[in-house]
């Protein structure tokens, strides 16, 4: 069983004016002029805005009940549904992440909009998701390399609340990391806090295949992320 | 319609603040929303007409090429920018009363909940609409709903939700909502919504945008 863990500055991320431009659904020519303010104050001050950590664990205690595409991590049974149990299905160990941009790009996003800039509150609000999972990339990337010097090779991380898997079974996946695991928790409603956090697995074997276009297997049609990332 | 209104409709829609701001660069150097509300007052038009033919026209247009993918959030808050600067000089007509909005729209994310952009991007189209919006917040309990249900018992609600996990307390406060008033408008929202769910849990109306709503309510408060 092995735990790791990472912590980030923001400038490691390596997050460009691209990034944000895509996320809010505008390319570099359609964008219109007057976000520009909004979008360079909130890069400016990245790093103050971020408290980012992350990491996995990684478990080969995996087992498959294929009758019903479900997956038994250290004997605790995941519902991971059709199309995510295909992708991982050769898996022979499975590393469990969660990662987070922190609180404070929330709770500053949320007192911009109190005071009534709903637009400077919805750049740094779309920030913070553009920070956890940059930084989710990062982790995926050095999992990768330690897992390609074993021979071994990754699939893409998936999620819970996305292709059938059902968000309540985040309450199940806590339960396989430690408690307050990079600091962030789990509410009764399996909304993890801080806001801007991101849970899931990622396939370990040596015949699992990194998809590069997901989208053709998810069934979220209006995601924020739809087909932008490898575009 | 008189020219000071078309203009100021226009600023809303593209959102011209005032005179001094630099957007959108066809407007350069000319009078925003601010300026020309103000003129509008002072060329006697009347604030009610201020408000249904420019402002609310202008909001209307931006909402209607959001829910039609001509335009993303941040076109549709800069429009609230100069819409809010325009207001700043109605104010005291709503106080007197020489303004009425179309009704109270009750806006809150359910409980379980903490979301808010969503919530308060629709807050704020429909505050754009002409309606008067009593924002609850987030993690929003039936009690707090039903309390205030009974301040404006005209009120419309709207629920919001952006995970399945907390979709499902919807239900619950649709249900008490209906158990003291049977009639109560209830519309709800969020990116796992579907019309499915709107009706399985016995609400009003679903809309995937802030548009869909402010359309609906035209039709509820007509
Ligand atoms: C950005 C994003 C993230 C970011 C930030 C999330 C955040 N909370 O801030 C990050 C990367 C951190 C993230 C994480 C997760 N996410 Co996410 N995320 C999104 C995404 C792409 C956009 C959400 C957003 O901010 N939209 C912008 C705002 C303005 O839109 P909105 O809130 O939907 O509101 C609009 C409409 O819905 C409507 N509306 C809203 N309320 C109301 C109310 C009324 C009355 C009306 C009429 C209309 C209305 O009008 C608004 C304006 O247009 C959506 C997919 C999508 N395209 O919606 C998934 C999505 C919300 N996420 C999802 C999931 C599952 C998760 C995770 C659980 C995944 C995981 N296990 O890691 C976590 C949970 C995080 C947590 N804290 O618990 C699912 C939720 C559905 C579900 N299965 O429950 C979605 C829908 C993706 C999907 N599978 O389709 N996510």
């Amino acid at each position: 069983m092995t735990i790791e863990k990472f912590s980030f500055k923001y400038s490691e991320l390596n997050i460009g004016r691209n990034a944000l431009i895509l996320a809010m659904g505008y390319s570099q020519e359609s964008l219109p002029p007057m976000i520009n303010e909004e979008i360079d104050e909130v890069l400016e001050s990245g790093n103050e805005l971020c408290n980012i950590e992350g990491g996995y664990r990684i478990t080969d205690s995996v087992n498959w009940d294929k009758s019903i595409f479900s997956i038994l991590l250290d004997n605790v049974a995941f519902d991971i549904h059709k199309v995510i149990f295909q992708q991982i299905k050769k898996s022979n160990s499975v590393a469990i992440f969660a990662c987070t941009a922190g609180k404070k790009i929330t709770d500053i996003s949320k007192e911009i909009m109190k005071d009534g800039d709903l637009l400077k509150g919805y750049v740094y609000d779309l920030f913070g998701s553009i920070v956890v999972e940059s930084a989710m990339d990062l982790i995926q990337d050095s999992l990768q390399k330690e897992m390609v010097a074993l021979g071994l090779k990754i699939t893409n991380r998936f999620s819970p609340g996305y292709c059938g898997w059902e968000v309540a079974e985040q309450k199940k996946l806590f339960s396989l990391l430690p408690e307050h695991f990079c600091g962030i928790e789990l509410t009764d409603s399996c909304l993890m806090q801080p806001t801007k956090s991101v849970s899931g697995i990622i396939g370990i074997g040596e015949s699992v295949k990194y998809n590069r276009y997901t989208c053709n297997i998810c069934d979220a049609p209006n995601c924020l992320y739809r087909n932008l990332k490898y575009q | 319609m008189s020219d000071t209104l078309e203009r100021l409709m226009n600023c809303v829609e593209l959102g011209k603040i005032n005179k001094l701001s630099a957007f959108p660069p066809s407007l350069k150097g000319q009078d925003g929303a601010d300026e020309l509300s103000k003129l509008a007052l002072d060329e006697g038009i009347n604030p009610q007409v201020i408000l249904n033919q420019a402002l609310i026209p202008g909001m209307s247009k931006i909402g209607e090429k959001f829910s039609q993918g001509k335009a993303f959030v941040p076109e549709m808050l800069i429009s609230a920018k100069a819409m809010t600067a325009a207001m700043k000089h109605l104010k005291p007509f709503f106080a007197t009363g020489e303004i009425k909005r179309n009704g109270v729209f009750v806006i809150g994310t359910v409980f379980g909940d903490l979301h808010d952009i969503g919530k308060n991007i629709v807050a704020m189209t429909i505050e754009g609409a002409g309606w008067e919006v009593i924002d609850l917040g987030v993690d929003v309990k039936p009690e707090k709903f039903i309390e205030t249900i009974e301040k404006y018992p005209n009120c419309v609600v709207g629920l919001s939700a952006l995970l399945t996990t907390t979709m499902a307390n919807m239900e619950v406060i649709v249900k008490e909502i209906k158990n003291k008033y049977p009639d109560k408008v209830i519309l709800v929202g969020g990116a796992p919504l579907s019309q499915d769910y709107c009706n399985k849990i016995g609400a009003s109306f679903y809309s995937r945008d802030p548009q869909g709503a402010v359309e609906y309510l035209k039709k509820v408060a007509a």
